[in-house]
């Protein structure tokens, strides 16, 4: 029995706040507050997605784009971490890599073509806010919405939360 | 809200700061002062009695009449915020929370948490976290003839340029953090809008010399954008004012030592650019 051959892949437009910096693309996911930044190269692959092309035609365009040789497989990995990034519009099989080598090679590859995609998620107000000790946080009665995540100054790593905690706030993972 | 509203509150002022309106009431005309003075800075008076958000304070302490001690009480418009019997308390509260809030809604303007001094026309921005050190290298390019503009936030304009936020300076010490203002360390603070310059994320530890890479514009953007406080709720206002600020100014990321050295590197940097 053959396997059917995967859908081609689709950008995700929705919900999306897109700002181009120099050769580089930011975008801003609207639903779940996470900002990535797509190299140029990652960029093209993302925006040449028109749910009708296929991975080795995308690697064929992208060659010609670029002047240089580009796989199949490089796109393929190009494709995940943009699907990872949740940035196409449908999941993608699971990549298989021949072997751990042939998985490396690639990767290689993906680095040498500039195929990047960071990821951060944007900070809630209170976490990007200037640290709360320890007796102001549990000033709070729980519910408060001051308990948003504000860092705790004299608790490390901890943040200023309603949930896990009792009648106050409390600092929390 | 409107339980509130019908209690006799004995005093109250409307207060404007980075375009937040801000009300203020109480049943203790006294103490409208010191709330007053825990405003953000640049803080006036408004005229009117329309506010963004109202802030009512209830002092309580003893009432001899009954052998009772009553609360201090903190709402920010409907929502309690303090009930403690520690007026120092509810005024470090009210503080803390004010100034939050307009981080997050003054209109026009994005709040980063970082510092910023300015350097010959152009700003340094230093964002990180509370405790990464901030304080303290401002503290050092201050001392080094820099001027101040704040240890807390950066504020943007949609041009990209930084606004004075000249709290005082928080220095860390043994047993918390002590006060300092900003003209205790030399000179007045800055007053007027500045182009960015030079962004610094430079977080401190122990016997490292500061050696930075510089991160492409938009990895640069995402620097600021994890310390950007209303990244969520104006997310296109953020990345316009971020991009703006790093058009022409480089994004540095290391770890740096001693912030005396750290500063004299800095502004030999902004320094050397325009060489």
């Amino acid at each position: 029995m053959s396997e059917s051959r995967p859908k081609p892949p689709r950008a995700r437009r929705r919900d999306l706040v897109v700002e181009q910096v120099a050769d580089e693309t930011l975008v801003y996911d609207l639903e779940r507050h996470r900002a990535h930044c797509l190299s140029a190269t990652a960029a093209w692959v993302w925006r040449h997605c028109d749910g009708a092309t296929d991975a080795a035609a995308l690697a064929a365009r992208l060659g010609r784009t670029l002047g240089r040789d580009a796989d199949e497989e490089v796109v393929r990995v190009a494709l995940h971490r943009l699907a990872r990034a949740r940035l196409l519009e449908d999941p993608l099989p699971p990549l298989r890599a021949r072997s751990l080598r042939s998985r490396r090679e690639a990767l290689k590859r993906v680095a040498l073509l500039g195929i990047s995609v960071l990821s951060i998620a944007a900070p809630a107000a209170g976490q990007a806010a200037t640290c709360i000790t320890r007796a102001a946080c549990e000033a709070f009665p729980n519910g408060n919405p001051r308990c948003t995540g504000q860092p705790c100054c004299d608790v490390a790593g901890k943040f200023c939360r309603s949930q896990g905690c009792g009648q106050t706030c409390c600092c929390h993972v | 809200m409107e339980k509130l509203d019908r209690l006799g509150w004995a005093a109250g002022l409307n207060l404007v700061t980075y375009g937040v309106r801000i009300g203020i009431r109480t049943n203790r005309p006294e103490i409208l002062e010191r709330a007053a003075s825990v405003m953000p800075p640049g803080c006036t008076r408004a005229a009117g009695r329309v506010a963004d958000r109202i802030l009512s304070l209830t002092v309580g302490g003893r009432d001899s009449n009954r052998n009772v001690r009553r609360f201090h009480l903190l709402y920010s418009d409907a929502l309690p915020l303090a009930r403690t019997h520690d007026l120092d308390e509810v005024f470090a509260l009210l503080e803390d929370h004010v100034k939050l809030y307009v981080a997050e809604t003054a209109p026009r303007l994005v709040f980063v948490h970082a510092g910023a001094v300015a350097w010959r026309g152009r700003a340094i921005v230093l964002p990180g976290l509370s405790y990464s050190g901030k304080s303290t290298l401002v503290a050092a390019l201050v001392k080094a003839g820099a001027t101040y503009y704040s240890d807390e936030y950066a504020v943007l304009d949609a041009r990209g340029r930084v606004h004075p936020f000249p709290c005082a300076l928080q220095e860390r010490t043994e047993t918390g953090t002590r006060a300092v203002p900003p003209t205790a360390l030399g000179g007045a603070p800055g007053a007027r809008p500045l182009p960015v310059g030079l962004v610094a994320v430079a977080a401190y530890a122990p016997h490292v010399s500061w050696r930075p890479r510089r991160l492409s514009p938009g990895r640069g953007i995402l620097e600021l954008l994890a310390h950007t406080v209303p990244a969520r709720v104006r997310p296109k206002d953020a990345l316009g004012a971020l991009r703006s600020a790093v058009f022409a100014a480089p994004v540095l990321k290391g770890q740096r030592g001693e912030a005396v050295e750290t500063a004299a590197a800095l502004l030999r940097t902004l320094d050397a650019m325009d060489d």
